[in-house]
């Protein structure tokens, strides 16, 4: 065998010498295989139980469907699996008409005996609403998105009409409700599978062996190695091109550039911002650019002092330069935050006022509120790379600079990716750089699960701010449709932020999206979430 | 100081002059010499001769060419890094750490080790027969390796790495004097020694130790390589110092974010610790082979 | 006197075992978080299975029969579960030890084959000009760190030159089913369409990172042979060769290699474990399956029945392979059967 290694490495070596190995990614069989190289392992394999981009975008788009789908170029919602929809009088019963033939996935462990129907609705969305359902409690019985909007205290009622007519029923009338159930958790689940595991005693299986009708079905997941999918043969959109499609999870960003300059990747996940240039010069990769829905802020935990105190949390917000660090940290490619919203948000206040650098008031303002000087904080950075910050750790060592400069020391800390979001939960940090990509184009998708009350529950308000007057404002401007009406709501709640600053905002950063350009139709959707299903391979 | 000579008697040098005119005979040997003397004036005097402090940043100018690069500056020779830290200062700094950190483990395993090592080689029996055991077991397996597996343990940072390399160290110094001692116990010297009514230590002392400490340089400077070599491949791998500690294989490991764009982040540190490890490795096969020579004869 | 050497070798890899499970069982309560947990690498909050658990490693006894209930789990081969992958910790191991080995064997003979005839070379031209070059090679060579080598390959051969691969051991394109755990095997006992292609990828492949190990390794195997040759030519007895008329090219033939080759022996197999070593870090580089990267990981991850589990299963693979060698080697070299106390 050895010998046999060795004449290959040696005939490879030789036909490189010559310059005739460029194609080394040949493979034979899987011209219509592509591997995406990822940042991280998804927690589990329904998006509608974690609320991060890595899950999101390992399954939403991939294994499932939902009942309706956010046009990215128009915002519109389009049908997906509900044909088509309509909203009663009341503003308050809505009516979907599913669509027919619909299979779910037939793989080694579940083979379906029907398609896709009213129950399958009824299934996904009490398991998330109902606690009494038998799912409910399975996988830790936390569903932080829709805990975090409130979306299963807002439904009264799910009911089945016929075998492909589901009504629900709200309590109150909701503007957001149908964004909601377009978003990338609102996925759809087999309510057959679900029984079949439940007889077997094996209900964790629901979310670790995933069925669902999208274009991709689960094969194989070495954690920390790959996500195989192989196609699905009676995908109701149409044939699928790809197969199998291969999730490389490749945790550093430099090395996923890199083995996308290589061709050991056909696609990755956020490429580093300091390497967009080179990729840029490359003809053989595609690069595209988007105005990401997304902001990335620096949180105060504000239940521990002295970071309880809104001047202490105002005068660390002085003492930064907010440019400097979209320079250094996302190398230009991302706009200045001045509150929660980025420009291309409809909500958008463009006179909102933003805190400048200014360490000599900052350090005024620290006296004032008796901050010694030395005072020791820490800074937790996320060890991953997010959309909205592509290098938390730089970002803290710079901040950690600023800080010294007005004689406070900085600590910085950081866990493994799951470990850090538990231990932020437990609320024990100082500070965290961290942010938040929205899941539907709508403003409360910032507003709600960053800093109302409800969200410090479900784990998504890392300030751990809670003002009733704040959530005051955000329920009222729920209540209207008119989008300048519900502006003014969000005017009033951005000068309560400003005042009370519990988060510093600093920046939208663009989205980006790199690949091979044999890669045809990879689009880039605004509110996170990858899509391999039109993908072409040529 | 002339001195009259009044005897027809030529001088012998002492042998640890014969090993040094062997040593400078050999120009390798020199070169590493003055290489590794150049690496110790860094390790002294690097706030000198360092242009910068090794954490200031400058923020107009990240990730700039070194100054042979059209696109460099000859204000930051080395070219800076991505969060505009003058790669020359830090690279002065870091082997300052890497170096100064190296010699100080080695010298500690050298004691520690000695000290066990001699007790073991005058020491018979269960005793003996246990340890032999225990180090034949521990030598078997790589100071690196050791060291990975103490960390694991301990947790990672610089100071823990410390102990854990000069633990993985000890076990080589032990060997040596136990087999050094073991094989002189009975030569004649340490016999008359021992007729005169010197006790243990002092034999040890007096007449055993001058006859040890060329060889015991000559794996001086193999555990100061291998020193070098543990300290930077963990500070690389991120089991050692930790972010503002400028080392030179957490350098490297902070320059792999950005290998594409400046590979220099990542050549110079480098370039920095196989400078060291040849200066060290040339030292340590000069003396090796003076002293080879020297017992030949 | 074989025999006894046998059995005084198999003790002291028996003992050595003992200390390690004595010391990753130590490591549990060392480590922080509950030991229990760090030992058995199950995650419970419900008090039944704690219990459980808890009687299954016998907790409620002393330190001493816990300490033999846990030797019982390890030698029936329950290892735990690792923390991160919720895998049994001995399964992963056996998954991903092969490609280590396979990774240090073929960088082993590589090494030999080319340090071994260089370093005769400069045996043979000993203190001549050619000599000093391959020295200075040979310094440069052992003295780069291999992690900085792995990357200025990278740099160079996939990232500028695009020629070979960065990563992996095989594009994860092919889905290669796990038999023997080897690359090469495994490919050609699947049943793919396209064998030849996934051979020619592998190859690729393992060329990057072979070369990093065997460019550290073979320097140093350089130094050793030709030291050992130049003290053969150097010897008494080569000399009376010579003298009785033996040209020196027939002197070396009849009596230099076996006698210059044997010592190396030993010494090139302490290098095994240095290699070893360099091959875990550099798995971590180019993301190679194996045992180390997996082992770092585990680090990193703070998964406590992995690390102990891989540091077990480390030092048990090197300690046997350096006991093995070393009874070969005895089995060849007349000389070194004397002395029963020789150390590895």
């Amino acid at each position: 065998m050895t010998s046999k290694a060795r004449k290959f490495a040696l005939l490879a070596g030789l036909s490189c010498l010559i310059g005739a190995c460029d194609d080394y990614r040949r493979t034979g069989v899987a011209e219509t295989g592509v591997i995406y190289c990822s940042e991280g392992d998804p927690a589990t394999f329904n998006p509608q139980l974690d609320a991060s981009g890595t899950t999101v975008d390992a399954t939403s788009y991939q294994i499932y469907d939902r009942l309706l789908d956010i046009q990215a170029e128009s915002n519109d919602l389009v049908p997906a699996l509900a044909t088509s929809w309509l909203v009663k009088n009341d503003g308050k019963t809505y009516v979907f008409q599913l669509r027919k033939d619909v299979a779910f996935h037939q793989t080694g462990y579940f083979t379906p005996s029907r398609n896709f129907n009213a129950d399958d609705v009824i299934f996904s969305i009490e398991r998330w609403r109902d606690a009494t359902h038998p799912y409910h409690q399975v996988g830790g019985g936390s569903y932080p998105y829709f805990n975090s909007i409130g979306l299963n205290t807002l439904i009264k009622d799910v009911r089945r009409i016929n075998g492909y007519r589901v009504e629900i029923e709200l309590h109150r009338p909701d503007s957001s409700f149908l964004a909601n159930l377009a978003t990338n958790f609102s996925v759809i689940l087999s309510a057959e599978y679900g029984d079949t595991l439940l007889q077997q005693g094996n209900p964790e299986a629901l979310d670790s062996l995933p069925i669902g009708t999208g274009p991709f079905k689960y094969d194989q997941y070495r954690k920390g190695q790959y996500i195989r999918f192989r196609k699905h043969e009676n995908y109701w959109g149409g044939e699928v091109q790809l197969d199998p499609l291969i999730f490389s999870i490749t945790p550093r960003s430099s090395l996923r550039v890199a083995k996308l300059l290589t061709g050991e990747c056909d696609a990755i996940a956020y490429p580093a911002h300091s390497e967009l240039g080179i990729l840029d010069q490359r003809p053989e990769i595609a690069l595209d650019e988007k105005p990401g829905l997304n902001v990335g802020f620096w949180a105060f935990n504000t239940i521990k002092p002295p970071f309880d105190n809104p001047d202490v949390r105002r005068a660390l917000a002085l003492a930064i330069d907010k440019d400097t660090l979209i320079n250094a940290v996302y190398f230009g490619s991302a706009e200045r935050a001045k509150g929660l919203l980025p420009q291309t948000s409809w909500a958008f206040q463009g006179s909102l006022r933003d805190t400048s650098y200014n360490p000599v008031a900052a350090r005024e303002l620290l006296d004032k509120a008796g901050v010694p000087r030395g005072f020791q904080m820490d800074i937790w950075a996320m060890p991953v790379e997010r959309a909205y910050n592509p290098n938390a750790r730089r970002m803290a060592e710079l901040i950690q600079g600023y800080l010294k400069a007005v004689d406070i020391n900085v600590n910085i800390v950081s866990y493994e990716w799951g470990t850090f979001r538990r231990r932020l939960r437990e609320g024990i940090h100082d500070s965290v750089l961290i942010g938040w990509s929205a899941d539907s184009g709508d403003p409360d998708n910032f507003y709600r699960p960053l800093l109302s009350c409800s969200a410090i529950f479900s784990g998504t308000n890392r300030a751990n701010w809670c003002n009733n007057e704040y959530d005051r404002l955000i329920d009222q401007a729920l209540q209207y449709t008119d989008f300048e009406q519900r502006k003014l709501f969000y005017q009033l709640a951005n000068t309560i932020i400003a005042q009370d600053m519990p988060l510093v905002p600093i920046a939208h950063a663009y989205r980006y999206h790199a690949y091979q350009s044999h890669l045809h139709n990879f689009q880039l959707n605004p509110y996170g979430g990858l899509s391999f299903a039109g993908v072409i391979k040529q | 100081m002339a001195r009259s000579n009044f005897y027809q008697e030529s001088q012998f040098p002492s042998p640890f002059q014969q090993t040094w005119m062997e040593f400078k005979k050999s120009h390798m040997a020199m070169i590493g010499l003055v290489l590794f003397a150049i690496f110790i004036l860094l390790l002294l005097f690097a706030p000198v001769l360092a242009p910068y402090s090794p954490d200031q940043q400058d923020t107009e100018s990240l990730l700039l060419q070194p100054a042979w690069d059209p696109r460099g500056t000859f204000s930051y020779l080395f070219g800076t890094d991505s969060l505009g830290r003058d790669i020359l200062s830090r690279v002065i700094y870091g082997s300052r750490t890497t170096l100064g950190i190296s010699i100080l483990m080695v010298l500690m395993a050298m004691l520690i080790g000695c000290a066990i090592g001699a007790f073991a080689g005058m020491s018979r029996g269960l005793r003996a027969s246990v340890l032999n055991h225990l180090l034949d077991s521990i030598m078997s397996l790589p100071s690196l390796l050791i060291a990975i597996i103490i960390v694991a343990i301990l947790g990672t940072g610089l100071s823990n790495c410390m102990w854990a390399i000069t633990l993985a160290l000890i076990p080589q110094f032990i060997h040596l004097t136990r087999d050094m001692v073991r094989t002189e116990w009975h030569k004649e010297y340490v016999t008359a020694a021992r007729l005169d009514g010197a006790g243990k230590v002092r034999i040890l002392f007096d007449s055993m130790l001058p006859n040890m400490t060329e060889k015991l340089v000559v794996s001086g400077t193999m555990a100061l390589s291998t020193a070098i070599l543990d300290i930077s491949a963990l500070g690389f791998l991120n089991l050692g110092a930790q972010a503002p500690t400028t080392e030179l294989g957490a350098m490297l490991s902070e320059g792999l974010e950005m290998a594409y764009v400046a590979p220099w982040t990542i050549t110079i540190p480098g370039a920095a610790i196989l400078l060291m490890l040849v200066a060290v490795n040339l030292v340590g096969d000069g003396v090796r082979s003076a002293l080879r020579y020297r017992l030949h004869q | 006197m074989m025999y006894a050497y046998i059995i005084r070798r198999v003790n002291l890899l028996v003992v050595t075992l003992f200390v390690l499970t004595v010391a990753s069982y130590g490591l549990a309560f060392l480590f922080p978080g509950d030991a229990l947990m760090n030992l058995s690498g199950v995650v419970t909050t419900d008090p039944d299975q704690y219990a459980e658990l808890k009687q299954k490693y016998a907790f409620d006894s002393n330190y001493v029969y816990g300490f033999f209930v846990y030797l019982g789990h390890i030698l029936s081969g329950d290892w735990g579960i690792s923390l991160y992958s919720g895998e049994p910790v001995l399964e992963e191991i056996a998954r991903y030890m092969p490609a280590t080995i396979e990774l240090s064997s073929y960088a082993l003979v590589l090494s030999m084959l080319i340090g071994v005839p260089v370093g005769f070379w400069a045996g043979l031209r000993f203190h001549r000009s050619i000599d000093y070059t391959i020295m200075t090679g040979s310094v440069i060579g052992f003295s780069i760190p291999v992690f900085w080598l792995a990357l200025l390959l990278i740099i160079v051969f996939s990232l500028q030159l695009g020629w070979l691969p960065m990563s992996g051991r095989l594009s994860l394109l092919f889905d290669i089913p796990q038999r023997t755990g080897f690359i090469l095997p495994d490919i050609l006992l699947s049943d793919l369409p396209n064998k030849a292609d996934a051979l020619y990828n592998a190859a690729l492949h393992m060329v990057l990172p072979a070369m990093s190990i065997t460019i550290v390794t073979s320097a140093v195997v350089v130094r050793i042979t030709r030291r050992s040759v130049a003290d053969v030519m150097e010897s008494d007895y080569m000399k009376a060769a010579i003298a009785r008329g033996f040209s020196p090219a027939q002197a070396i033939m009849r009596h230099g290699i076996r006698n210059a080759l044997l010592p190396i022996l030993p010494q090139i197999v302490m290098q095994f474990t240095v290699l070893l070593t360099n091959a875990m870090i550099v798995e971590l580089i180019f993301s190679w399956p194996g045992i180390g990267n997996w082992l770092l990981q585990a680090i990193y991850l703070r998964d406590y029945p992995a690390i102990t589990g891989g540091m077990l299963a480390v030092s048990a693979l090197v300690i046997m392979v350096t006991l093995s060698m070393d009874m070969l080697i005895r089995a060849i070299n007349p000389l070194k059967r004397r002395d029963v106390h020789g150390t590895i």
